[in-house]
């Protein structure tokens, strides 16, 4: 047998390859998964539907006079790319590694990079199809016009799909459990969205106000209104709440690169 | 040509020495068993060769590069098929797409439909993981191992959990691979699963090599001590024998020595001598099972000597 030298037997084009396959088997995982459709996108459609039929045409004085409708369409579709993002792939991460499925595809050859920018794309997809779905309700159901500026628009989803995804591989790293991370991130991703302004929206100068605005859920909810420019004379490009969002985001990938792992901690 | 080679590996957590100096090599083509009781360091010693835990000191190569350097990790886990203890597959999947992604990780795959077959689920191709008995999903794991077509296998304990059937099946599995030339590193509880498979083995004990050798050769067990035994013949007293028995149980005799040629020679003359009949004539050498055992007592009662 004749000694083989280790060779590179990898291109960049089997890289790009070799992430396609890994997003379409996320995909796969993904919606046949029902919980995690239904917690991203479902949820998502329900609150608005919901919301919309109870109060949705009265108008918020402290707001321009916007209607309820127009408050939370943007703030359903900041909701679903947080969900997907960050609590949904905590848990799934959190639940692949301590069952052990990610030290095994760790043992295959599939490299590191290419798994997470796989879950990331694949991520990205969810949030962008969910931000659709309710832009198309929000436009023909409730006559919530589309953002005027769709640049913007995008440009903000993409920040807060990379940010909050760094912040949920960052988190899924610290909850050493399955057990844990149901109730981990549902309880802080609830009480955070209670907090910012989601169900309700937060009066100005309020203490509530004043307080999430340490946090990215709100600034991420604003963030994703400012391309409506549903108030008159405001600007479609929200840099300061981009900026809030994309510190929390690098601090994350930060912890989320020094603290991954991939055994179980057990054993 | 080595496809692995340890020298003087150690490994520690803290205070326990997981590993302590072990070395061994294993050439291509070879099924070589790691034996030891649960905590032996077989699992640590397994780790560092895939490339999955640091080592502390010493040296090793697998497929002829260090398993623990980064850049070649790629290279090498596209040569290498690993089988863990525990089940570790999506259960929403069917076997097929399990086996179709896994597929598409490695440069040269084996086809998944040939996989399917040689791990015997053609008929659960379709179906999904969580549907699977424990021994189909156990037969599944090993598919994935395989699929990549490894030039090495790293078997963790293979046939836990399945029935005789799927056992044998999976021991021909493993000898037509070795056949093809792929080396098998084997870990198991079972005796009888290593002597029919491995070639060489090395049994661990605390971290540290206890002995290595074949199957048949192993802590003297083609040398040692045999157990002879027969049925008595009718109208003979166990005082007629030309040697003491060491034990009787009904109308069985057990000659217990290391000196087999001299005693079956002395009861084999007697007998056509006397014109009788030794029924169910046997010679038995201890089982496998029986070296390992007092193998591992050995290292567990010596050690605990030094350390008292």
């Amino acid at each position: 047998m004749s000694v083989v030298a280790p060779t590179k037997d990898h291109t960049t084009r089997g890289d790009l390859r070799l992430v396609a396959h890994q997003v379409r088997y996320e995909q796969k995982a993904f919606w046949i998964n029902k919980t995690g459709a239904m917690f991203t996108i479902g949820f998502s459609v329900i609150f608005l539907v919901m919301l919309g039929a109870t109060n949705g045409t009265q108008t918020i004085s402290y707001l321009g006079n916007i209607t309820n409708d127009q408050y939370y369409v943007p703030g359903f579709i900041a909701y679903g790319i947080m969900a997907a993002c960050f609590s949904m792939l905590t848990s799934n991460l959190v639940s692949r590694r301590e069952t052990g499925l990610l030290k095994r595809l760790r043992l295959t050859p599939l490299p590191a990079w290419a798994l997470l920018t796989s879950i990331f794309l694949s991520t990205a997809i969810v949030a962008l199809v969910q931000a659709a779905v309710l832009l198309v309700i929000g436009r023909f159901g409730y006559g919530v016009a589309f953002p005027r500026e769709w640049l913007a628009f995008l440009v903000v989803l993409v920040v807060g799909i990379a940010c909050f995804t760094a912040m949920g591989v960052a988190i899924s790293s610290v909850i050493p459990n399955q057990e844990t991370a149901g109730p981990v991130t549902s309880v802080a991703f609830f009480v955070l969205l209670f907090l910012s302004g989601l169900w309700f929206p937060l009066p100005p100068h309020s203490g509530l106000e004043k307080f999430s605005t340490f946090f990215p859920v709100r600034h991420f909810l604003n963030a994703v209104r400012a391309p409506f420019e549903q108030l008159p004379g405001s600007s479609a490009w929200p840099w300061r709440d981009l900026a809030v969002v994309a510190i929390w985001g690098i601090v994350a990938a930060f912890i989320a690169l020094r603290k991954f792992r991939w055994s179980p901690h057990h054993g | 040509m080595l496809a692995l080679s340890v020298k003087s590996l150690h490994k520690s957590y803290g205070r326990l020495h997981a590993v302590n100096d072990v070395s061994f090599d294993v050439v291509r083509g070879d099924v070589f068993a790691l034996l030891g009781p649960n905590g032996a360091g077989k699992s640590t010693t397994i780790e560092i060769l895939e490339g999955f835990l640091k080592r502390d000191d010493g040296d090793v190569r697998v497929l002829g590069v260090d398993p623990g350097d980064r850049s070649k990790q790629r290279w090498l886990r596209s040569r290498i098929g690993v089988v863990l203890q525990e089940l570790t597959v999506e259960p929403f999947f069917t076997v097929r797409q399990v086996l179709e992604r896994n597929a598409g990780y490695y440069p040269t795959p084996r086809r998944v439909h040939d996989v399917i077959d040689l791990v015997g689920l053609r008929e659960k191709a379709d179906v999904k993981v969580k549907r699977l008995s424990g021994g189909q999903q156990r037969r599944l794991d090993i598919g994935l191992g395989i699929i990549g077509n490894p030039e090495l296998l790293f078997l963790d304990e293979p046939t836990t959990g399945l029935d005789p059937a799927a056992r044998r099946m999976t021991w021909e599995l493993i000898r037509a691979l070795s056949s093809e030339g792929t080396t098998v590193v084997l870990s198991s509880h079972y005796m009888d699963e290593v002597e029919a498979l491995a070639r060489h083995v090395v049994v661990l004990t605390r971290g540290r090599i206890a002995a290595t050798g074949t199957p048949s050769s192993l802590g003297g067990r083609d040398l040692g001590h045999v157990a002879i035994s027969f049925t008595m013949p009718e109208g003979i007293a166990v005082a007629d024998l030309p040697v003491v028995p060491s034990c009787c149980e009904g109308l069985r005799v057990e000659f217990d020595t290391d000196r087999e040629l001299e005693v079956l020679s002395r009861l084999t003359n007697w007998a056509l001598d006397e014109k009788v009949s030794l029924a169910g004539l046997s010679v038995m050498r201890q089982t496998l099972e029986d070296v390992y055992l007092r193998l591992t007592h050995e290292a567990l009662t010596s050690s605990d000597e030094v350390r008292s």
